[in-house]
């Protein structure tokens, strides 16, 4: 008798999602996917609006990564007014998407995996929470506080609001950056570095422990995919796109990113809400690829700043040139963080930062505009068409998650397979399905639906839909 | 001059009605000569990276809406007691309490902690707060200034 499990809401992710097990007569897995329930409609919303509102509109899409959006949707609006920031404005969108990146990372690592981390995926669910990780690390839950707070004062000082700014506009950004604030970001980040060290180093001596885990956690072979500077190493704000193969061959590198429709397909699935990106030339669904952190660390040379290319050198040291686990987003988001951070550094200390040129103007000049960026999850497009006087026709996102929504049903199948057995579930199996989800720390845009707490749910489904079993935490 | 060493932070959702009543008494209190040394924030949660704020404060007035019952614009002043207890949750906000019980547990201090709450009228969408608010809005700013006031005092 076919049967059903579901996973309804997936908790400590961004946004709402479910996950539905599907059992076969023995009580084996025969498929699980990964549905996203919650509908945007934010390619809608902006039609008929005018093209200088849409960084502000569109950074409304997240409260986790609103700066994205901004940067995104701006390097879209440049193109259709036909302008390059001044190299200040764009060394300003630069800061701030990189302190986006680090409160981001900060906050999937520490409040969101690091419970599972500390206290293993068999610990009392009870006990996995923000209070026990003080009690049992009190100096990995300030690290986690004190980044997240260093990435949001950054956004904040550059923005004036910590959430959803709209400091970056079409052309550049809106203000210059006062050397007051520049002072007050450089005093801050000695111990910001201090503390992404510290969590380091407490994680590579605590991996160890799930090596089980980092086999069965999305381990199988995909292209990769993410932007890298003209040197090669990581880069977050513009660039080359490159994806590699699961051997780190090189499949393709794309100096012009924008014209993303020639390499990437789109499919959509009566299921979920979420689209699957996937690589034109193999097809759907055979064109997975990964971005975000791991994906990045994977198609670039180098991180192109000291600290981090020395933990980059340990991290290929201990896991290959070209890991394949997403549980090794987690290593690869704490060596972002510190690269993030060096990178911010230099940039604060440039002769010009504090230049009044940030900003060139235009009028439209172009009926469309494609933005590429890196997003905290990985690449992120956004794409317009305007009328003659600038209003919004169409608009088309593409977004990190959506990237990598192929690899996230791979690895549920893979993770219920291995953990899953029979027809009784127990928590510590179910949270080490949720978890390989949290490895590429999905943001399903949580900012205008989450309410809080999101219990865990999952049903055990006959055939016929009679409930054999129910679990809530 | 009062103020000094005090944190004010105005928190709800700024463009759901009368649930932003935070924002404009923040946005109010931030040019009120009477609390020129305090820290005034305007916040959409209370979120554990305030912890630290809180914790080198010599007071913490939190202001709010509440949908608890009360007439449309009333205003009601209480201390609250740490409650680290309550951080449980994974979700991006803490309570007022279980934010004091955080910065006692992450930093080792916590100061007094006021939660000045306003009854609502509407949680309707829009950045404009209800005619009672409005009206209340000015009662509210006064609650706050003399909290920080006995304080100073004291």
């Amino acid at each position: 008798m076919a049967r059903e499990i579901t996973i309804d809401p997936v908790t400590r992710i961004e946004g709402h999602a479910k996950i539905t097990i599907r059992l076969d007569d023995r009580g084996e897995v025969a498929d699980a996917r990964f549905h996203v329930t919650q509908f945007r409609g934010f390619e809608r919303i902006c039609q008929g609006r005018p093209v200088h509102e849409m960084p502000s509109l569109m950074s409304r899409i997240c409260g986790i990564c609103p700066v994205s959006h901004l940067v995104a949707s701006a390097k879209a609006c440049d193109r259709i007014l036909a302008v390059e920031p001044p190299p200040t404005g764009a060394d300003l969108r630069r800061v701030m998407n990189l302190a986006q990146v680090v409160q981001s990372h900060a906050l999937s690592f520490f409040h969101l995996s690091a419970p599972d981390l500390l206290f293993g995926f068999d610990a009392d669910p009870d006990g996995r929470h923000l209070l026990g990780m003080l009690q049992a690390n009190p100096q990995l839950a300030r690290d986690g506080v004190g980044l997240r707070r260093f990435g949001q004062q950054v956004v904040e000082s550059l923005g004036g609001k910590r959430v959803h700014p709209g400091w970056v506009v079409p052309g550049g950004v809106a203000s210059p950056l006062e050397a007051d604030k520049r002072d007050r970001i450089l005093a801050a980040l000695p111990e910001a570095l201090a503390a992404t060290e510290r969590t380091l180093a407490w994680y590579k001596a605590s991996v160890v422990r799930w090596e089980e885990e980092a086999a069965h956690f999305g381990d199988f072979p995909s292209a990769f995919m993410g932007l890298v500077d003209a040197d090669g190493a990581v880069e977050h704000y513009d660039g080359i796109l490159r994806v590699v193969g699961a051997d780190g061959g090189l499949l393709a590198e794309r100096h012009d990113p924008r014209p993303y429709w020639e390499y990437l397909g789109e499919a959509a699935e009566p299921w979920s809400y979420l689209k699957s990106a996937y690589w034109k030339d193999l097809g759907y669904p055979d064109g997975l690829y990964r971005v975000g952190p791991l994906a990045r660390l994977n198609v670039a040379d180098r991180m192109g700043t000291p600290r981090a290319d020395a933990e980059l050198e340990e991290y290929r040291r201990r896991l290959g040139r070209v890991p394949a686990s997403s549980f090794h987003y987690h290593h690869a988001r704490l060596v972002e963080i510190l690269h993030c951070l060096e990178r911010l550094e230099a940039l604060l200390r440039g002769p010009d930062i504090l230049s009044p040129r940030v900003r060139s103007r235009a009028g439209i000049n172009r009926n469309e505009g494609v933005g590429v960026a890196e997003a905290p999850r990985g690449t992120l497009i956004h794409h317009y068409r305007v009328d003659d006087h600038g209003i919004v026709q169409w608009a088309n996102l593409l977004i990190a998650t959506g990237h990598n929504n192929l690899a996230m049903n791979k690895g549920v199948l893979q993770a219920a397979r291995r953990y899953l057995r029979g027809d009784r579930l127990q928590e510590p199996m179910l949270n080490r399905v949720e978890a390989v989800i949290r490895c590429y720390d999905p943001c399903l845009s949580c900012s205008t639906h989450a309410i809080g707490q999101m219990p865990l749910h999952v049903r055990l489904l006959a055939h016929d839909g009679a409930v054999l079993q129910e679990l809530t935490r | 001059m009062t103020g000094d060493g005090v944190l004010v932070v105005g928190y709800g959702n700024a463009l759901r009605g009368d649930d932003g009543v935070g924002w404009h008494a923040a946005a109010r209190l931030a040019g009120d000569p009477r609390l020129a040394v305090a820290d005034v924030l305007a916040r959409h949660q209370l979120t554990p990276e305030l912890a630290e704020d809180v914790a080198r404060a010599s007071l913490v007035v939190l202001v709010d809406a509440s949908a608890d019952g009360g007439a449309p614009g009333s205003v009601s002043v209480r201390r609250l007691q740490p409650r680290p207890d309550a951080v449980t949750g994974w979700t991006h906000h803490l309570d007022p309490a279980a934010l004091a019980g955080l910065a006692g547990v992450l930093y080792g201090a916590v100061p007094p902690v006021v939660l000045v709450s306003v009854g609502v009228a509407s949680f309707a969408g829009g950045d404009r707060l209800s005619p009672a608010l409005r009206r209340a809005l000015p009662g509210v700013v006064e609650a706050v200034a003399r909290v920080v006031e006995e304080q100073g005092r004291a």
